[in-house]
């Protein structure tokens, strides 16, 4: 029997006329379904029917029919519909109530009214399950991203859910992070709970999928995992020429938020036309270092130097920068500010945002806005480019979109420095690859595709 | 810590404060409320607070200075012609506006355990049932508080990077907008979270009811008889009353009421130092 079964199911967002999700019909079996597609295509709405959030949180219309487990999600309250599935969703920052992990674990527990006395061996069970035990009385503040997720998903399975509903959950994730977290959500099914994932890193998942979803423009299709395969980069990044002038610098720098050293007495260096990639785990120090080359953060110790020119800056949360009304007046203001002539619609087809110009920022899924996101920052010509994970949330194609604008503009002059976990990010475009790792800053060889 | 017995402390100081005139007594319990304070929660972590404090105080001060003209003791005077300022400047105003800025300062310092020694689900754990719920939803939009700080360091810096300068109230629209509806989306979020996991969809039961110990039971006990024995005091005119007006005399101290104040200090010895 389907853990969820959707019938000709069809949902309009409040105010919209165009339907995020479009006579939808699919059944969620036991073991792990991969929901994958391009952003903006509808995979978070179609995870969120499945626990009622839509329509129940979010509003709009609905036709057609939603079961999970036996229960109408149409007629059935999300909070009702807790004890039957659990939804862990894409940021961990903003998902945990409690500050210590255990009791975060133990909150949908009390939600439902668990006795306290059974409280204690689901809370250790499910933190078990999800391979966190020896976190239980940890902070949840002082948690990696991949811990706190991993927390999510203790949390949900404490409840005892029959289906779990994972939404991006490593898309903020280092590589050990995502590993972690995947590895939980391969447990989960063994251990007999129907798991439905939306994920961009798609290589391990499609060996142990029982199925593939793939969603697009609000229609859902189901594919056999041994006949789909995902769609992989080709990339065309090639150096059109020699790297330049020294651009910018930093000698014996120790530098941190709040007068703590993040980074140790570190020198580094990247000339005009250069690509750096910085990588390395969470909290490493990977962000401090974007925020000291870009003067946005004095050091502690040490001298950083920048040739004088426009900073082109893509913060870790892109929706810091999006305040306009719409996608295209915030290229258009850029370029204004830059007096730069070039039409802002070039950035925006290069992006694919073409389509979404005149709509709100904030009105787009996150892998768009993170697009819209890059495309307030990277038009005209920008003398440094600092880019703190650029491709979060965004499908192959977007990156693909991404790379070219990057190579472009390295090509033609830019000093590129990008913080990412993305490896084939990294493998397309890095002429020198940094690991920021504990404060300390290791040169590695570029593997350029 | 026990918030419950937080509760207490904080409520006996209170009590006193609000229940004496005598600036004496609101001294004690001025000094009282900030050395548990600085033993457990530490000087470092009251930094803000007493910024707050000080500037509260002295606005207090001013204020009864310069708008009370009352008393006899009179330090300098301006015509009357000038609106508002005119007139006798008193050492009673002063004293009077030195009275209640020990008061604020005294309650402020007896609130403030709750946020800088006790987390949010110490505080929920110790709420009666029927305010469980209530209570949570609090203690969640208390997790967004800082989140605000943060996002206004991250807008600021993107957008100067974007090329955005102050200029005038107009110009932080820019910032402004974008703290506002990233925080509001990050309260969303959690919103979402919590309904997810089954908010409000039955009584709640709590995960570690926090048990008394004997400590707790002893500041309790010093607490409720430090209420109770200054209340005594007062009704047996051990615990004079002061006004400032219309000539200043020096507050007059009992032993029973000032013993009373004294048990106020027991939480120094009993609560531990907040790592």
């Amino acid at each position: 029997m389907a853990a969820a079964r959707l019938i000709q199911l069809t949902y309009w967002y409040p105010n919209s006329a165009v339907p995020a999700l479009s006579e939808v019909s699919l059944d969620f079996s036991e073991g792990i379904t991969l929901v994958a597609g391009p952003s903006g295509g509808g995979k978070s709405t179609l995870l969120r029917v499945l626990n009622g959030l839509v329509p129940h949180f979010h509003g709009g219309r609905i036709s057609g029919r939603a079961d999970v487990a036996g229960a109408d999600i149409i007629r059935t309250p999300t909070r009702n519909l807790a004890r039957t599935v659990g939804f862990v969703f894409q940021d961990p920052e903003l998902q945990a109530v409690y500050d210590v992990v255990e009791r975060e674990v133990a909150f949908g527990l009390e939600n439902i009214g668990v006795p306290a006395a059974a409280m204690r061996d689901r809370v250790d069970e499910a933190l078990g399950e999800a391979g966190v035990m020896h976190l239980a009385r940890r902070r949840v503040r002082t948690l990696s991203g991949g811990e706190r997720q991993r927390v999510a998903i203790a949390s949900v399975l404490a409840m005892q859910p029959r289906l779990v509903v994972l939404d991006e959950p490593t898309s903020q994730l280092d590589d050990e992070g995502a590993s972690l977290v995947i590895s939980s959500a391969i447990r989960m099914a063994q251990a007999g709970h129907s798991v439905v994932i939306s994920e961009h890193r798609l290589e391990r998942l499609t060996q142990v999928a029982e199925n593939v979803v793939v969603v697009d423009r609000g229609t859902a299709e189901v594919r056999q995992p041994s006949a789909w395969r995902p769609i992989r980069l080709t990339m065309d990044a090639t150096i059109g020429r020699s790297p330049g002038a020294e651009a910018w610098s930093l000698s014996g720098v120790t530098a941190g938020p709040g007068g703590r050293p993040v980074l140790q007495d570190v020198n580094l260096a990247g000339r005009r036309g250069e690509l750096v990639a910085l990588s390395g785990p969470n909290g490493g120090g990977k962000t401090t270092l974007l925020r000291v080359i870009a003067g946005s953060l004095e050091p502690l110790a040490g001298k950083v130097e920048r040739r004088p020119g426009r900073i082109a800056y893509l913060p870790q949360n892109p929706t810091a920068l999006l305040h306009r009304p719409t996608v295209r007046s915030e290229v258009r203001l850029t370029l204004d500010r830059a007096r730069e002539p070039d039409d802002p619609d070039q950035m925006l087809a290069t992006l694919g945002l073409l389509a979404m110009a005149e709509r709100y920022p904030r009105d787009l899924s996150s892998g768009e806005r993170q697009r819209a996101a890059l495309a307030a920052v990277l038009p005209g010509r920008p003398d440094l480019v600092l880019l703190d994970e650029p491709t979060r949330g965004m499908d192959p194609f977007a990156r693909g979109a991404l790379i070219k604008v990057v190579a472009a503009l390295r090509d033609a002059g830019s000093a590129i420095v990008l913080a990412t976990h993305d490896a084939e990010l990294r493998d397309a475009l890095a002429d020198r690859v940094v690991t920021v790792c504990g404060g300390m800053v290791t040169e590695q060889p570029a593997m350029r595709t | 810590m026990n918030a419950r017995t937080v509760a207490a402390w904080s409520a006996a100081c209170l009590f006193i404060v609000l229940f004496t005139t005598n600036p004496a007594y609101k001294l004690i319990v001025l000094l009282a409320a900030f050395t548990t304070l600085a033993a457990s929660a530490g000087i470092r972590r009251m930094r803000r607070l007493l910024v707050g404090v000080a500037c509260i105080g002295i606005v207090d001060v001013v204020l009864n200075f310069v708008s009370a003209h009352l008393g006899r003791t009179i330090l300098f005077s301006l015509p009357d012609s000038i609106p508002a300022l005119g007139g006798v400047y008193t050492l009673e105003a002063l004293a009077s506006g030195l009275s209640g800025a020990i008061t604020i300062a005294a309650a402020i310092f007896a609130a403030a355990p709750f946020s800088l020694m006790l987390q949010p689900h110490d505080v929920m754990d110790a709420l009666p049932r029927a305010l469980s719920r209530t209570g949570t939803a609090i203690a969640a939009s208390m997790n967004l508080v800082s989140m605000v700080g943060t996002t206004f360091t991250e807008v600021t810096e993107a957008q100067r990077l974007r090329g955005w300068r102050p200029r005038g109230p107009a110009s932080w629209a820019e910032v402004v907008v974008p703290v506002v509806l990233t925080s509001a989306e990050g309260s969303i979020q959690l919103a979402e979270s919590m309904e997810a996991r089954g908010f409000g969809s039955a009584t709640r039961t709590t995960f570690q009811r926090p048990k008394l110990g004997n400590g707790d039971w002893l500041v309790i006990a010093a607490s409720s008889l430090a209420a109770a024995g200054f209340v005594a005091a007062s009704a047996m005119g051990w615990a004079s009353d002061w006004y400032a007006y219309p000539s200043l005399s020096a507050p007059r101290i009992g032993l029973a009421p000032l013993a009373a104040c004294l048990l106020l200090f027991v939480p120094v010895l009993m609560w531990p130092r907040r790592a």
